[in-house]
């Protein structure tokens, strides 16, 4: 294309633009709102893995420990599990450290605790693992080493937890892309009804294009341009959307309990998917501008070819 | 320059607008092609300028074969062509000037060069007052006009008339016909549909003339029973 036609196709543009701005704006809120869903569970998805994470650094094993073990049964106890190759840390906690934890733990309501023996809880062992072997799999098999071992009663481990939310964290993932693709789909028609629009409202500028030898392309990139912008303008809005609804969320963080609470800080999209955001956004509107066009123009040629 | 060989069009289901048209227009002649409406006049100029595709045959224009062409193929023929039809195909939303350097500008000329040669042409055409009119507050025989400048911006070697004149008054019709063997006299072999017989007989120039889709000489024989026009 011979350079002065980028500027016949950017006049075209920013002439079409302004005929049918508000057609135009109407689709790229239409965009916008499927971008800013898909982005939202993009944003969920990433807060879930962050929680997982921030969980599976938490991830520790508790042995409790039989009753009546002597101090170096203890003691040999722990340096057997700290040899352990998964094992970063083991922390001994006495009857007395847990009687003391549990009464802070009641806050207030200490006093239920009142009368009852010290020796009810039992003495432990807390078993950080180290941050490469925080697997499933591989907690649940140092778990039952654990269970083998003579001094430790019981073995317990958040792994249920962990792997619940990392289902949801999946779930998140599928039901992104499932109903992303729903949407972009329905989207991606009223990319096209938008185009057939402005090529109807300048049906008799294409047609004489066409007869005065415009190559299809130079006929067909005033549309596919609006497109793109449009889909771009649908990604800045929805990402603009999106930080509202971050900063929104994070202000009334530290009131939320359940699951937003213990998120603790909330992370915002990072610059791949922000980027990815804004390609999703940018193709949608090409593409959807392109078939579109290819499609009407077919059509028109041949109905014009009959009349 | 054009050469047509055994070219028929037939419409579906069966409506057959041209049948087995032989013929052949030097460079630079002026021709008319007449006959009543129906008879396949602005159907032998749409496979001309290839808005159609002919069910048979074959048509050169010069020496290359444009009978099955795609699009771009289409787009490289139409710009050696000029077209003028009776209803102008103007743009109502821009000026004259805007109208006839649009023609130019979408070939990859800059916008300045095709203002300036669009202005040349309109000031030749008797229009240097009104380049900046809009083609509503414009007499129709100067929308005609600015039709034919913008068929001649590109320095076409072939103008394609669909009843230039149907819509004009007589004397706007004659200005108009003087403005189209002027550019004859450049060169340019200029083809004019028309069912005007009074004008045919006022330019007398080579006439071909259609019956119901046949090439027929002025005693309605055809061109088999009359032989080779």
């Amino acid at each position: 294309m011979k350079i002065f036609l980028v500027g016949f196709v950017l006049r075209r543009v920013r002439s079409n633009l302004r005929q049918l701005f508000w057609t135009h704006m109407l689709t790229a809120g239409t965009m916008a709102m499927t971008l800013f869903v898909f982005g939202g569970f993009m944003l969920l998805e990433t807060n879930l893995q962050g929680l997982l994470k921030g969980w599976g650094d938490q991830i520790q094993i508790i042995g409790y420990l039989k009753n009546g073990l002597a101090a170096h049964e203890i003691q040999t106890l722990v340096k057997r599990v700290e040899a352990m190759p998964e094992v970063q840390r083991v922390r001994h906690i006495t009857q007395e450290q847990a009687w003391r934890d549990f009464q802070s733990a009641l806050g207030h309501q200490s006093g239920l605790l009142d009368g009852l023996p010290r020796e009810i809880l039992p003495a432990s062992v807390e078993i950080l693992l180290k941050p490469a072997q925080r697997d499933g799999p591989v907690v649940a098999q140092l778990a039952d080493r654990l269970k083998q071992e003579n001094g430790i009663a019981s073995v317990e481990y958040p792994q249920e937890w962990v792997e619940r939310l990392g289902l949801a964290v999946l779930a998140v993932e599928w039901i992104k892309w499932i109903l992303g693709g729903v949407l972009f789909l329905a989207t991606f028609f009223i990319v096209g009804s938008t185009v057939k629009l402005a090529v109807l409202a300048r049906k008799d500028e294409v047609e004489i294009m066409q007869l005065v030898g415009a190559s299809e392309a130079l006929i067909q990139a005033p549309f596919v341009i609006e497109g793109m912008i449009q889909g771009l303008a649908a990604a800045t809005i929805s990402i603009g959307g999106l930080w509202l609804v971050y900063v929104l969320i994070q202000n009334e963080l530290p009131s939320m309990g359940g699951l937003l609470g213990a998120l603790g800080e909330l992370q915002f999209l990072n610059l791949n998917s922000l980027a990815l955001l804004l390609v999703i956004g940018w193709l949608l509107g090409a593409a959807g501008s392109v078939i579109s066009l290819r499609r009407f123009v077919r059509s028109w040629n041949a109905s014009s070819a009959r009349t | 320059m054009i050469q047509l060989f055994h070219l028929s069009k037939t419409y579906p289901p069966n409506h057959r607008a041209l049948i087995n048209i032989t013929l052949e227009i030097a460079q630079g002649e002026f021709v008319f092609v007449a006959g009543a409406s129906g008879a396949g006049k602005s159907t032998l100029l749409k496979l001309l300028f290839r808005e159609e595709e002919p069910s048979e045959g074959q048509i050169l224009i010069d020496g290359r074969n444009v009978t099955r062409l795609g699009s771009r193929g289409v787009a490289r023929l139409r710009r050696k062509i000029g077209l003028v039809f009776q209803e102008f195909k103007l743009l109502p939303g821009i000026t004259a000037l805007e109208n006839v350097a649009l023609a130019a500008e979408v070939l990859g000329r800059s916008k300045r060069e095709s203002r300036t040669k669009a202005y040349q042409l309109l000031r030749e055409l008797g229009l240097k007052d009104r380049y900046d009119a809009k083609p509503l507050a414009l007499s129709a025989g100067e929308q005609q006009r600015v039709a034919i400048a913008r068929a001649l911006i590109n320095d076409p070697r072939l103008i394609l008339a669909d009843e230039p004149t149907g819509n004009l008054d007589a004397e706007v019709a004659d200005e108009i016909m003087r403005l189209l063997f002027k550019m004859r006299d450049r060169g340019t072999t200029i083809l004019i549909a028309t069912h005007d017989l009074g004008m045919i007989a006022r330019y007398g120039t080579r006439v071909l003339s259609l019956q119901r889709g046949m090439l027929t000489d002025w005693s309605g024989r055809t061109a088999a029973e009359g032989g080779r026009r």
